[in-house]
């Protein structure tokens, strides 16, 4: 799966030129969507990895790397914040597994939020069009998640059949 | 020691993440001079309100330096007004009288933080572009030596790219002869930098002065003084080494120079190009 998002997101997804304000961007669920109950050192350097590639192969000179680290540190919270689930030390179990689809979109779209604010941000890094800002943070939030959502039920089914 | 060690795997972690996204912006940062100048002043703008307050102490205990330093200035500045005052009631109002009439404002500022031990320094003021600071607006010190040109500003601070930075680059006078050269920095020592392309012609010694021949600043300010020069291989110009006149390691205050016909300059070069 990881090598399908990436090569989606490098061959086609970064290829597509819609709107400047909409640029979707699914490779952060590589990191989003890795098994929680992973030791976050495995999942940090995983995420290193990921990012390096992007950087690599999409000229980002850190850009990648810099906007998907924090996710590593973030997830745990803002799976707990929307879904009310909290992964325990110890927990072997796969906790996405027992996530219904809602709760997983609900946590999908909040991680790849901010995944987007902090990448466009770091891009712009200007204040000078917020009106333009803030529509390129949410339409290709809204267009990720979409594109996501066929990855998710694929995901979903995957792992429920293990 | 046990301790220390579970002390050290409780925050590996953390200090893993900041350690790998310090870097990845770091990398991010240099990628580009926009990306720099950027993220330079954001961030400074975050620490220099910490440093500010640290600055607004080591002011504080300055003040006597500074007192001194304004008073001089101000001595000079009423010598200069009187000599001038003099010189124009003396003067039959021409063309030549009225073009000679200053369009250089000054703004005091402080500097809040600078760098001078790498290739690509920076400086930042506590003077912003609410403060009607702009972009190459030159810097000079209160004993009007050169300093560098402002390169980019927020509401309340501007990023300064001073002398020792390689990316700097101005133009010099000699001011024994008028004779001008291209003034920038090798990146080799903290207290020279170079002066290319003197004519043949220029005749440089050792002690002559260098003054800023730009648009950005008025005429008077000094860059420093020739300490060694050469011909280059060809014989067709002088190298030149110049000592810099202001102490850079040791700058306090400064005055943010703005020539109010900067914009009608550029509009003009535009048009040419």
């Amino acid at each position: 799966m990881t090598v399908v998002l990436l090569f989606l997101q490098i061959f086609l997804l970064d290829e597509l030129s819609i709107a400047m304000w909409l640029r979707p961007m699914v490779f952060p669920l590589i990191v989003v969507l890795l098994p929680m109950e992973w030791r976050t050192i495995w999942v940090m350097l995983a995420t290193l990895a990921v990012g390096v590639v992007m950087d690599v192969t999409l000229g980002g000179a850190g850009l990648y790397t810099a906007t998907l680290l924090p996710l590593v540190v973030i997830r745990h919270w803002i799976l707990y914040i929307t879904t009310g689930r909290r992964v325990e030390s110890g927990d072997q179990s796969s906790l996405l597994s027992r996530m219904t689809l809602r709760q997983l979109m609900i946590y999908v779209v909040a991680m790849l939020g901010l995944h987007h604010i902090m990448f466009f941000g770091l891009e712009t890094l200007s204040f000078a069009a917020p009106l333009r800002l803030v529509a390129t943070i949410l339409f290709s939030t809204l267009l990720s998640a979409i594109i996501a959502w066929p990855i998710l039920r694929l995901f979903i089914s995957k792992i429920v059949a293990r | 020691m046990n301790r220390l060690i579970e002390f050290i795997k409780l925050i590996y972690v953390l200090v893993l993440f900041v350690v790998l996204e310090g870097f990845a912006l770091w990398s991010y940062a240099s990628s580009s001079p926009y990306t720099e100048v950027k993220i330079l002043s954001r961030t400074t703008a975050f620490g220099a309100s910490i440093s500010g307050a640290v600055t607004s102490v080591e002011n504080f205990f300055a003040l006597s330096s500074t007192n001194r330093k304004l008073t001089e200035r101000v001595a000079e500045l009423n010598e200069e007004l009187h000599s001038l005052k003099t010189s124009s009631s003396h003067m039959v109002l021409d063309t030549l009288s009225v073009a000679s009439a200053s369009h250089f404002r000054y703004h005091p500022a402080s500097v809040v933080s600078m760098t001078t031990n790498r290739q690509r320094n920076f400086m930042v003021l506590n003077r912003g572009s609410e403060d009607g600071i702009a972009k190459d607006m030159g810097v000079v010190t209160p004993n009007n030596e050169l300093v560098g040109y402002v390169v980019s500003c927020s509401d309340h601070y501007c990023v300064v790219q001073p002398m020792l930075n390689v990316e700097f680059s101005t133009g010099g006078r000699l001011v024994d002869n008028d004779h001008v050269c291209v003034i920038h920095w090798l990146g080799t020592s903290k207290y020279e930098v170079d002066a290319k392309e003197l004519s043949v012609y220029s005749e440089p010694r050792e002690g002559m002065r260098v003054e800023v021949r730009s648009e950005r600043l008025p005429d008077g300010v000094l860059i420093g003084t020739i300490t060694e020069y050469e011909l280059n291989s060809a014989k067709s110009a002088y190298s030149a080494k110049i000592a810099i006149a202001a102490d850079m390691s040791k700058l306090d205050d400064v005055l943010i120079v703005e020539n109010t016909h900067y914009g009608e300059l550029q509009e003009l070069m535009k048009q040419m190009e």
